[in-house]
């Protein structure tokens, strides 16, 4: 039976470990790039939601005065009250879509967690390098795969455990309101 | 005299869409960043409701409540959760904390005025 020779699998694993960390980092610029844009986007979203609701609000006051001071009937100012009701639903809606960015945030953390983690659970598969005795070929590859295979499962779980799942909406719908 | 109202949450667009909704329905609204700046601000003045985020850093929403109801000023002062958690066992958590209700976010501001004039008027 052929046994790959350990140094080779060192360099094998050794390469992985750095190709995934390298992933991983393009990966975390990324999510923190898109983190940046979202925050953005939310502040300038939340500037022209405020601005336009104000000038809506002074809008539909000097409509109130004006039909006022023409003596309009209140048949004929019914579209302008449908107008209004329409525009506070519109607001509303608009209320619930712009909360993306307290769950998009919130997803985008534990996906950054869970990037430190994988880095962390890659560190065996280079770390193992120096780790190894140099004796019997079949005996130190069983030894290198069984010691990395222990640091990677319980990192693994340790990741598992410390990465609990605190948003699961999958649409933007209003939630649930349950009084106790 | 209007009601005042707390709100506590680490997202500063959703503290600012909950005092939106708040204001525009005639509360008074006072925001904390964290449940330690919540309970800070709670010292400071009682307010009428306070209404909390649950995964925050520094002190979580669970453990704000904890402390609220430790304060004799706060034993009867309605606390309500605004979270992205929805599951039975997080809802048990706040109940036996001392929740009042909990809402799972996003929120409908209709439908948050409406609980909030149910629990304050």
């Amino acid at each position: 039976m052929n046994i790959i020779p350990v140094q080779a699998l060192k360099q094998l694993l050794t390469g992985v470990s750095g190709h995934g960390n390298q992933h991983l980092s393009e990966v975390e610029a990324d999510l923190q790039q898109t983190a940046l844009l979202l925050g953005e986007a939310i502040e300038t979203l939340s500037a022209s939601f405020n601005a336009i609701h104000a000038a809506v609000a002074a809008q539909q006051l000097a409509l109130d005065e004006l039909l006022a001071a023409q003596g309009v009937q209140a048949e004929a100012a019914q579209p302008l009250r449908q107008l209004r009701e329409e525009i506070g639903a519109q607001v509303g809606a608009a209320i619930t879509a712009m909360q993306f960015q307290d769950m998009t945030s919130q997803l985008i953390g534990r996906m950054l967690k869970r990037i430190d983690g994988l880095r962390d659970l890659l560190a065996p598969l280079e770390n193992g390098q120096t780790a190894m005795p140099h004796a019997d070929e079949h005996e130190a590859l069983s030894l290198l795969l069984h010691n990395m295979h222990e640091r990677v499962r319980d990192k693994s779980q340790a990741l598992n455990g410390g990465l609990r799942q605190s948003v699961k909406q999958q649409h933007m719908a209003s939630g649930d309101v349950e009084l106790f | 005299m209007a009601k005042t109202i707390l709100t506590v949450d680490d997202s500063g667009s959703l503290r600012a869409m909950v005092a939106f909704s708040l204001k525009a329905a005639g509360y008074q609204v006072v925001e904390a960043v964290d449940g330690q700046d919540g309970l800070s601000k709670a010292k400071e003045k009682t307010v009428d409701l306070v209404l909390t985020d649950q995964n925050m850093p520094i002190m979580d929403g669970l453990t704000l409540i904890r402390q609220l109801r430790g304060l004799g000023s706060y034993q009867k002062v309605p606390i309500l959760m605004l979270t992205t958690e929805s599951s039975d066992e997080m809802k048990a958590k706040g109940k036996a904390a001392g929740a009042n209700g909990w809402l799972v976010k996003p929120f409908d501001p209709k439908r948050l005025i409406e609980v909030v004039q149910k629990v304050i008027g």
